[in-house]
């Protein structure tokens, strides 16, 4: 193996991970389902369906985000493209008690906690810098500090220790966070904390093989995963792009979690199809050749084969999903562009939880500021 | 009835102020999807696609294949009504995207929620504000901060110049009436005491007197004794009994000062104080020698005027411990090397109290400057015992007319004037 | 009424804490089994167990954000942080999570979280271990910032950030850790905000927190021997600031030294300077002089009492101040 120093263009053949070691996959590109010694998934045909369903939607918002996006509506927008079925899979394995902490890419999590697509576009229109309320949904705000969010994961879960709330129906702990992430101080004094207090933490790395321009071996030398041995607890790497094998492996480390048996790292393998954000140029750093590679291991694809192979639905499913994908973007579309901005006075909101003086003169001055003029700034 | 829309060339978030459309995927008349891609544009950065806002049908491309357009300007307008059978009522603009100030565009009545904003693209977000100056108008006066005093609190309220008007002029501050906003002492309040013979400040801390000064009499005595004693004794037995008769004289400078500076990279003037006062001290040895009798001096006794064939030059040398007058024996006789460090000499001992006694007696004319403190000039009062005594002031720039050499008189914007008192 | 040190009264202060409310809990390097390096938290892991009262590994930035994690599933972490100089590996949590999840979530977010720290010098030590970062915490908005300056204010202050739903920095003078000081615990305590005017005077207000209260009231000790009588304030709360008395105070005298061990430049004192300018302007009597560290890193032990503002740099502000 050899460790990519160049700043060109780098190629897939560049990266360290091989592909097929130790890698959990129950559904091959083709579509075809796959059998694992230690994994398996058995669902009714309807979950599958719902699955897929789950896929297309949260593509379509992000479709939709991104031409929005492109049309000035919003200022931001990261694209989870190809990485639906680790987001989808994973969440869906999350029960009602769990509590999922989020980096800032993972939208199609959020839509599996309920979060409501608008909700996630509020900020990154700048509407505000986190919209819903994380206990109703047991799902996080976003953390934009990258890597943050994974020490709240384990300190969130040394409390749910705390509370002896661990058991079969007990509560576990999920968080994400990408192949960069893994580089910083903050994610390894959690991998630590977590290990030494044996905390019921699930880690989810997605790694998408790119933080914004750099390749994952300037990330690490060695597979991800393999990282948990250093700290004393099991890691394990899914396909990232089989929704089936996602579920499957998260439903186990978080039984394991809630069981007490500690932390489990799971490395989803998957790729960032689109740009880091929609700012970003990802041509200038990556090659055309690598992206027709992955659109080989769609998701949504081989997903679609699998139910269309096993006939596990039929054209009008299909249909219905497609229309149904339609009326969600044009629900966010409208609703995007019809959100209203903040009152100003917002700015001095909830900044403290009880009275500070300073705070109070501000604002008091802010509003006879802005009573002052005639016609309003904006 | 059909309805027109816009799509103003947007934000995409590069830094960019202005983009080149590469290639139209859409005529007129063509009908288009929601979100179809209808033009890819190169920014600095990369090409990107834009896909359409509104579905429709298309009515006008505003800028051709190859044109460069601004951040803000309309790029298309999309009839997102065009099965209606009216005729068109022009749409205002209802934009879509950020754009900047420079760009041409219609009247924004804007049914968007946000207004036209001014901003320049950046990396992550929608960027600051490009820059268009103006001010909004004010509906009503911001009220000014009251003065927090209330009367419950004691002392007075002055800004700090009024109060350092009062300490100088020594009025109490107490005891003037206020006349300023929120109870605050003016300037003219305090004017206004000292002539009307408000008492002055007692002694507290903040308006004491200076230390030494005697709190009841409120005066200071300061012993005399020594060099100042034995000065103040000759000085005015000198003014009074010498006739004193002083002439001034304007001198162009101007030259002198190039001599000067030329002076000073000679190698035998290295470590040696060479100023103007050196050439006006040059300067009066010559004039010695030209009409000697002026170095003399009167002996009262005898009736007989006593010219010396000798030049004992004094120099004033003003020190802590008060005036001293050294002179440098037989002046005449020195280079300008050696005057010059007879003359530092002679002031750096005086300041340090290392004058020989001998050199403070047989002066036989003297040189005071009073160009160090700024002055312009002065009536200087005769060593006893000498007949004549030069004082040099401050040289500075004058509006003066001068005559060159070669060239005729005529008044130069500024000469460096010494004016001598004589 | 009892004589106990500081350490003494917070440590009663976080006992009472700890018996108050089962979602207390205190973690920090040494904290449990050792008692703390200070001693500061001797005896409360025996009482209340390792699940209160946490040894966390060697990772500043990991106390604090773990400690937020347990904020946000409703435990109240009261986080000590080593030495003052060792908080910096912690700053990202308390500056980008801690003080701001709250405006983030729209107030959906409560984080309770007090963090304790050591600060200031005097005690010999080697580098870091001497330092004054109020000012880097006191400028960010959504953090609240106090710092006890005796015994009594030790074991009273600590239990009121505790029970403040506000995230609180709380700065303890480690100079004065081993000092003795009145502890009535019959009287009400002052509010956590609240600054308090420990000597009334007539000529010259000075300002302080921390370990130079004492150095300031020593000054008026002198100061009053001399002939000149100066007000003492204690600020206690540097976020929020208690400008109405630290106001009415300089109304009365005319004049103001601000004095603390952090550097003049940026430090609190300018702040204040600032505001008393502009809210006493036609009162002052004197501009406002700042005493206070130099613009150096602080200095080894045995210069740092030529850094360290005492008596007689205070008494000269105050001499500077009264020749206006």
């Amino acid at each position: 193996m050899t460790v990519d120093g160049s700043a060109k263009a780098v190629s897939m053949g560049d990266s360290l991970a091989s592909f097929d070691s130790e890698f959990v996959q129950l559904l091959t590109p083709e579509g075809k389902r796959a059998e694992h010694p230690e994994y398996f998934l058995d669902l009714p045909a309807e979950d599958y369906r719902a699955l897929y369903r789950d896929l297309v939607l949260v593509r379509r918002i992000d479709a939709e985000a991104i031409a929005l996006q492109r049309q000035g509506e919003l200022g931001l927008w990261p694209s989870l493209l190809g990485q639906e079925a680790a987001q989808v899979g994973s969440a869906r394995a999350v029960t009602d008690n769990d509590y999922v902490f989020p980096a800032y890419r993972e939208h199609g999590v959020a839509w599996c906690r309920g979060v409501d697509p608008l909700d996630v576009l509020a900020f990154w229109r700048g509407v505000s810098h986190g919209g819903w309320d994380p206990s109703e949904k047991n799902f996080h705000l976003y953390t934009v500090v990258v890597g943050a969010q994974v020490l709240h994961a384990v300190g969130y879960a040394m409390g749910v220790q705390r509370d002896s709330a661990l058991g079969p129906d007990g509560t576990a702990v999920l968080v994400y966070f990408g192949d960069g992430a893994t580089s910083q101080g903050d994610v390894n004094e959690a991998f630590n904390f977590a290990s030494v207090f044996n905390a019921p933490v699930v880690f989810f790395c997605q790694n998408n093989q790119w933080a914004i321009s750099e390749p994952l071996a300037r990330q690490t030398r060695i597979p991800l995963y393999q990282r948990a041995n250093g700290f004393g607890f099991p890691g394990i790497r899914v396909d990232g792009n089989d929704v089936l094998a996602c579920q499957a492996v998260t439903a186990q480390a978080l039984r394991t979690a809630r069981e007490g048996g500690g932390p489990t790292l799971i490395e989803a393998y998957t790729y960032r199809m689109g740009a880091h954000t929609t700012t970003d140029d990802p041509t200038r750093y990556r090659l055309a050749s690598e992206l027709q590679e992955w659109q080989g291991k769609d998701p949504l694809l081989r997903m679609r084969t699998f139910l269309d192979h096993d006939k596990l639905a039929g054209q009008d499913f299909f249909g219905d999903v497609e229309r149904e994908s339609d009326e969600l973007a044009a629900r966010v579309r409208s609703g995007c562009v019809s959100m209203p901005d903040p009152q100003p006075s917002a700015i001095f909101d909830h900044v403290y939880a009880e009275r500070h003086a300073l705070l109070d003169e501000e604002r008091e001055q802010f509003t006879a500021w802005i009573d002052s003029f005639e016609e309003s700034a904006r | 009835m059909p309805e027109l829309k816009q799509f103003a060339m947007p934000d995409v978030g590069e830094g960019l102020t202005e983009a080149e459309i590469l290639v139209w995927h859409v005529q007129p008349g063509d009908t288009v999807a929601l979100n179809q891609i209808i033009v890819e544009i190169e920014t600095a950065k990369a090409a990107v696609e834009l896909p359409c806002p509104y579905p429709g049908v298309v009515r006008e491309l505003h800028a051709a294949q190859g044109a460069t357009v601004d951040v803000g300007a309309p790029i298309i307008t999309v009839d997102v009504a065009p099965d209606s059978p009216e005729a068109p009522a022009p749409e205002t603009n209802s934009v879509v995207g950020i754009p900047a100030d420079s760009a041409p565009h219609p009247e924004s009545d804007s049914q968007q929620s946000h207004d036209v904003d001014h901003r320049a693209a950046v990396l992550v977000g929608y960027g600051p504000r490009a820059a268009v100056p103006t001010r909004r108008r004010r509906r009503k006066p911001l009220a000014a901060q009251p003065v927090a005093a209330t009367s419950s609190e004691p002392g007075t309220l002055a800004p700090p110049p009024v109060r350092k008007l009062a300490k100088d002029m020594g009025i109490d501050l107490a005891s003037v009436t206020p006349s300023g906003p929120d109870g605050t002492i003016i300037r003219d309040d305090v004017q206004n005491a000292a002539l009307s013979g408000v008492p002055a400040a007692t002694a507290s801390p903040g308006t004491a007197l200076p230390p030494g000064f005697d709190p009841v009499t409120r005066e200071r005595r300061m012993p005399i004794r020594g060099i100042r004693k034995m000065t103040a004794q000759a000085v005015s037995t000198s003014a009074f009994t010498a006739p004193h008769v002083t002439e001034f004289l304007a001198v162009d400078m101007t030259q002198a000062l190039g001599f000067v500076s030329r002076l000073k990279e000679l190698p035998e003037f290295a470590g040696v104080t060479v100023s103007p006062l050196l050439v006006a001290a040059k300067a009066l040895l010559v004039a010695v020698k030209r009409n000697p009798d002026i170095n003399a001096s009167w002996d009262e006794k005898i009736g007989e005027i006593v010219v010396k064939g000798y030049v004992n030059l004094g120099i004033a040398v003003a020190t802590d411990r008060g005036l001293l007058v050294p002179n440098i024996k037989d002046a005449d006789t020195l280079t300008l090397a050696q005057l010059a460090r007879s003359l530092t000499d002679a002031a750096v001992k005086a300041r340090a109290a290392k004058t020989p006694p001998a050199d403070l007696t047989g002066g036989t004319i003297t040189i005071t400057n009073l160009g160090t403190f700024g002055v312009d000039t002065g009536t200087p009062i005769l060593n006893p015992g000498e007949a004549a005594i030069l004082c040099v002031g401050a040289i500075r720039p004058r509006p003066w007319v001068h005559q060159g050499r070669s060239s005729p008189a005529r008044l130069s914007s500024s000469r460096y004037l010494l004016i001598i008192g004589w | 009424m009892s004589q106990i040190t500081l350490v003494k009264g917070l440590n009663s202060g976080l006992r009472k804490a700890l018996e108050n409310d089962p979602k207390v809990m205190i973690m920090g390097e040494d904290v449990g089994k050792l008692g703390g390096v200070f001693r500061v938290t001797d005896g409360l892991q025996r009482d209340f167990g390792e699940d209160r009262v946490v040894d966390t590994p060697l990772a500043e930035s990991g106390i604090i954000g773990t400690a937020i994690g347990l904020a946000l599933r409703g435990y109240r972490p009261v986080c000590e942080i080593q030495f003052d100089g060792f908080v910096y590996p912690a700053y990202d949590q308390i500056v980008s999570q801690l003080a701001k999840m709250r405006m983030r979530s729209l107030g959906h977010i409560t984080l309770p979280v007090v963090v304790r720290i050591p600060f200031g010098g005097g005690i010999g030590s080697v580098e870091h271990h001497s330092e004054s970062p109020e000012a880097y915490f006191a400028h960010t908005a959504g953090l609240k910032v106090v710092a006890c300056a005796n015994p009594a204010d030790g074991h009273w202050m600590i239990q009121q950030a505790i029970t403040c739903d506000d995230p609180v920095i709380f700065f303890e003078p480690k100079r004065r850790y081993w000092e003795k000081g009145e502890l009535g615990t019959s009287v009400a305590p002052d509010p956590l905000h609240s600054a308090r005017l420990v000597r009334s005077g007539t000529n010259c207000t000075v300002a302080a927190y921390g370990s130079m209260v004492k150095v300031c009231l020593d000054a008026a000790s002198v100061a009053e021997a001399e002939g000149a009588s100066l007000e003492v304030i204690d600020l206690r709360s540097l976020s929020p600031l208690d400008m109405e008395t630290l106001s009415s105070s300089v109304r009365r005298t005319g004049r103001l030294v601000t004095v603390h061990e952090a550097s003049v430049f940026l430090g609190m004192g300018s702040e204040i300077a600032a505001r008393v300018t502009e809210q006493c302007f036609y009162s002052l009597q004197a501009p406002v002089l700042r005493v206070g560290g130099y613009h150096t890193p602080y200095p080894p032990a045995r210069l740092e009492e030529n850094y360290l503002p005492d008596v007689d740099r205070v008494l000269d502000a105050v001499d500077r101040a009264l020749a206006y």
